[in-house]
């Protein structure tokens, strides 16, 4: 079988002394949509930081079958990924259009930077109002989509997205998501989402996995993660 | 109040003396909050650094060199320096926390301050001329009496600040590098995980910074007419007043800053006789105090604006 386009094995990794993930294995596959679920201090952030190299990290991640372990971060995000940090991490102090420009540094071609940033405005709307607003002074769901839409600036082929639904009102969120169906539809972007919102997330994505304690206690289909029982009791109150 | 009060010629000799020194109070200032919006680090060596720049500046002159060709080779040195050292001294130390930083930005004003006395001695030197420093390099504007004039000297420093400040206007503003810069300003992790190389964004601020305080050391030599190893202590104080005046993060805040502060030690003791003049350093310092109280952030600084 074709390695996945990522690949996570026997992962550990740790702040200074604490260590987060405990021998993580993981796989999104290409165009695939893959969901990490879990309680709070489970270690799902930790696995993104790890991915980019954002965390002392020992074990292997493989994008593509190349080795991501080791490598600083602006190294990790050349070779195609995206991350959109939890709390959205837009850059306050920039206006909207710069903040997606930001988005774009490893890439070379202006007049495709330059289209690809009126395709967002396209997406979002909202980001074409404000295209010359500082970001900082946006709402909670508008520098949520802003910070989707710079994170897929990079042209990446995968995306890394954590809790995109924070603080986000249901009607935002659904909105936010059925965008990302659509550019995973379209793009064949592959996305690895940590999302408390475990019903709407498991909607919408193919895989799931279950993370407590720093590995992975449960895997498979969409379906097969929500019909467990255990994993509903835990995380889908019913 | 000065006798002086209703004389035009000393009001606006006051006014030119206070913005001349105000311009070399916000090119320090404008060094230190260089370095400041990107790595949160004050650099207390910034004075010496530019001491030292500008004693490669009258080097490079004594051996011939045409002093703006020197003024040129000492700024690229200094920018090489400063990136250096980043890069060298103060990222190491950096993961140890904000302390052993703050120490070795100490150490570094020792030493250099140390080092700069041991090679060109602790006298005073003459200070090189990049701009023509003359008896007769004026402009008149009254002719009196009494006489008003405008020095080439203060004509050149507020000159040389207006160019810089269209200079980094552009530099940060309209490059992709500047935009990296301002990106690891505003959010340095999140600039990270957009592949911004941070590390090379520090040195680029610590490196912009030295080059910009030898520039001003030049020019502060030039004022004053003489150079030595001290010649920076007392402007280092006022740079960082100024730039606390203006916001520390604020660029156009450390310019603005460095001209109010120039005016208010101008003014003053200039109008208000009972001001000994060298209490205008305490004066100043009180403006900078009373400001802080009501706008913490100083003038220009910005507090995040950030919504949950």
């Amino acid at each position: 079988m074709a390695e996945a386009l990522l690949q996570l094995s026997d992962v550990h990794a740790a702040y200074g002394e604490v260590e987060v993930l405990r021998g993580l294995d993981l796989e999104v596959g290409e165009g695939e949509v893959v969901v990490l679920l879990g309680a709070n201090g489970a270690g799902k952030t930790t696995t993104l930081r790890a991915i980019c190299g954002m965390v002392g990290t020992r074990g292997s991640v493989r994008l593509a079958g190349q080795e991501l372990v080791g490598r600083p971060t602006e190294w990790v995000i050349r070779q195609g990924i995206a991350h959109v940090p939890q709390g959205r991490g837009v850059f306050g102090s920039l206006s909207v259009e710069e903040n997606l420009r930001v988005g774009a540094w490893n890439r070379r071609d202006t007049a495709g930077i330059q289209a690809d940033i009126e395709r967002w405005y396209g997406v979002f709307p909202r980001l074409a109002e404000r295209r010359t607003q500082l970001a900082g002074g946006m709402s909670g769901g508008e520098q949520q989509m802003l910070a989707v839409a710079r994170g897929l600036m990079g042209r990446p082929r995968l995306l890394l997205l954590d809790e995109p639904s924070l603080g986000l009102a249901q009607i935002i969120t659904r909105e936010l998501f059925r965008q990302l169906e659509q550019i995973n539809r379209e793009e064949s972007v592959s996305m690895l989402i940590v999302e408390q919102n475990a019903e709407l997330a498991l909607s919408f994505a193919g895989r799931g996995y279950v993370l407590e304690s720093g590995s992975i206690v449960l895997g498979g289909t969409a379906d097969e993660v929500r019909g467990n029982e255990d994993m509903r009791r835990a995380y889908l109150g019913y | 109040m000065s006798p002086n009060i209703d004389n035009p010629a000393y009001l606006l000799t006051l006014l030119t003396g206070g913005l001349t020194n105000g311009a070399l109070y916000a090119l320090v200032a404008l060094a230190i909050v260089l370095v400041y919006k990107t790595t949160s680090h004050i650099n207390l060596a910034q004075g010496e650094m530019a001491t030292l720049g500008a004693f490669a500046v009258f080097e490079l002159t004594r051996r011939g060199v045409p002093v703006w060709i020197a003024i040129g080779i000492a700024f690229l040195l200094s920018f090489a320096l400063g990136a250096g050292l980043e890069r060298g001294l103060i990222r190491p130390l950096e993961r140890r926390g904000v302390f052993p930083v703050i120490l070795a930005t100490l150490a570094l004003f020792l030493i250099i301050n140390a080092g700069v006395a041991i090679i060109w001695g602790t006298q005073p030197v003459e200070a090189p001329e990049p701009i023509p420093g003359g008896i007769e390099d004026k402009v008149d504007v009254l002719t009196g009496p009494p006489p008003f004039f405008v020095t080439y000297v203060s004509l050149g420093v507020l000159a040389v600040l207006v160019a810089l400040l269209l200079g980094l206007w552009l530099l940060l503003e309209k490059t992709k590098l500047g935009l990296g810069y301002r990106a690891v300003a505003a959010n340095r992790e999140a600039a990270q995980v957009m592949g911004i190389p941070v590390g090379r964004m520090y040195m680029f601020g610590w490196g912009i910074a030295a080059a910009l305080g030898t520039l001003a050391a030049a020019l502060v030599a030039e004022t004053a007419g003489t150079l030595d190893f001290n010649s920076m202590g007392v402007i280092l104080i006022f740079g960082l007043a100024a730039a606390t005046l203006g916001g520390f993060d604020s660029v156009p805040g450390a310019a603005v800053g460095g001209l109010v502060l120039g005016l208010v030690m101008a003014f003053v003791p200039g109008l208000f006789t009972v001001v000994e003049g060298d209490l205008s350093v305490v004066i100043a310092l009180v403006v900078v105090l009373v400001v802080l109280l009501v706008r913490p952030q100083g003038l220009f600084g910005t507090k995040t604006l950030e919504r949950v």
